[in-house]
């Protein structure tokens, strides 16, 4: 029997709710055939949906131990992380794929930054190794805050990036990279806190921001998949006389 | 022997609560960024005018005359050093101030070309390809051109080739807004633009 206090409340609250709409989006992607464009954040959100079950389950049931819970997690998180850099993956190619010159040139340059990032996050790794704890899972959120901080430093060098270049993004790839990418630097932000904070009321406060952060990112993603395409205005909305000045001022200017 | 694993220990842990609290930091500034972002895609808009307006405001005569070689050996030998590196670094930050400018055009001009190419018209469809793909590299250019020329400003007797490449891309990327233009203004409202 489950003791009901408000910590308990919110905290089945907020693993419950981002799951549950998890399955809203699953059905988005699914009635929107977006699908067949993004293959692997569906696989994400299936995945992650699947993962909830038996983690809820040893989550609830009353003989399982911590250490038996916390193995479960640290095996679901690593194969998140795995899918995470797929999804990073599918809308890096989505976003260059009308473009032969950014494919190539971009990500070239994405490719230079994963490298620098691994190699901050490694570094990371060795000379930041956490807390004092030496419980082995200590370790998992260490890979796990070097993970984050890769994803979030590609997800803003690849917004960035398209920002600079004036690159137009669909909603639906836009929404899906900023979700993810407030997902990951909320992740890093935590990731690093339970790195370094190990008592168990600096845990539990963390777990409830961790899942608290993954409810907002599952509404991002929602909210956007949603929305309609923006009409931007376009180049035809110009009357034909403006178009033949500016034709003759720049024809001009190529002269000069 | 105890105290000096005591202090060492204690080091370590101060250290891991000095990477937090910068990874914390460095993830709430991501995250401003990101929010910053997703605030201005809500506002952009494909703006024709603005481009051609930032087209309009460069004089690429005067650029190519800033970044001239031979310009800047004349100078060279007929000014004293400490002139001449005055004059260099004035001509280097107003060069550096057109490359920025045409590099801000060219992301301008890149939104145009995307948003011709969902055009129901073959012709300014394709016509959108090329001006999407000079826009971008211009814009790459600029990013070289700017960080060369701001390698001008802070040492300028360092001798430095000319920019002829990124004058060039700038003529191209200008000759095919052109060509977009005059291709727009014979089909009136047949694109159909969508982005974030």
């Amino acid at each position: 029997m489950l003791s009901l206090n408000w910590h308990r409340a919110l905290s089945l609250f907020l693993l419950i709710a981002p799951h549950a709409l998890l399955g809203v989006l699953a059905v988005i992607l699914y009635k929107r055939r977006l699908y067949r464009e993004f293959p692997c954040f569906f696989v994400y959100v299936l995945y992650e949906i699947a993962k909830f079950f038996p983690l809820f389950a040893l989550y609830s049931v009353q003989g399982v131990s911590g250490k038996e819970y916390a193995y479960a997690y640290c095996v679901t998180l690593l194969i998140s992380i795995v899918l995470r850099f797929g999804v990073i993956d599918e809308i890096s190619r989505n976003l260059f794929r009308e473009s032969q010159f950014l494919r190539v040139a971009a990500r070239r340059s994405l490719q230079c930054v994963t490298g620098l990032l691994l190699g901050a996050g490694a570094l990371l790794a060795v000379y930041a190794p956490g807390g004092n704890s030496a419980k082995w899972y200590a370790g998992i959120f260490v890979v796990n805050r070097g993970a984050a901080m890769v994803q979030s430093g590609l997800l803003l060098a690849l917004l960035l990036f398209s920002r600079f270049l004036g690159l137009s993004w669909r909603r639906s790839a836009f929404g899906i990279a900023l979700g993810l990418a407030v997902l990951t630097s909320l992740d890093l932000a935590m990731f690093a806190l339970r790195a370094a904070f190990t008592s168990e009321a600096a845990a539990n406060f963390l777990d409830l921001l961790i899942t608290g952060t993954y409810l907002v990112c599952v509404s991002i993603w929602i909210g956007y998949l949603l929305a309609p395409e923006l009409e931007v205005a376009s180049p035809t909305v110009v009357a034909h006389d403006e178009v033949e000045t500016w034709n003759r001022e720049l024809q001009q200017f190529l002269k000069q | 022997m105890e105290q000096g694993a005591s202090t060492i220990s204690q080091a370590m842990i101060s250290q891991a609560m000095i990477a937090a609290w910068i990874l914390v930091a460095l993830a709430f500034f991501a995250l401003g960024i990101l929010v910053y972002i997703a605030i201005r895609s809500r506002t952009r808009q494909v703006d024709l005018e603005k481009a051609v307006q930032a087209f309009r405001s460069l004089d690429i005569e005067a650029f190519r005359n800033l970044v001239d070689s031979g310009e800047e050996a004349f100078l060279r030998n007929n000014l004293s050093p400490k002139k001449f590196r005055a004059i260099k670094r004035q001509r280097a930050w107003a060069a550096l101030i057109y490359a920025r400018e045409a590099g801000r055009a060219a992301a301008a001009l890149a939104k145009i070309g995307q948003a011709a190419q969902q055009s129901s018209d073959p012709e300014i469809a394709a016509s959108g390809i090329t001006v999407t793909e000079n826009a971008f590299r211009l814009r790459l250019q600029t990013i070289g051109a700017c960080l060369h020329l701001l390698t001008e400003v802070v040492l300028p007797d360092l001798r430095s080739p000319s920019l002829p490449r990124l004058v060039d891309q700038y003529e191209r990327a200008a000759e095919t807004l052109f060509r977009l233009g005059r291709f727009s203004s014979r089909v009136q409202g047949s694109v159909r633009p969508k982005s974030a």
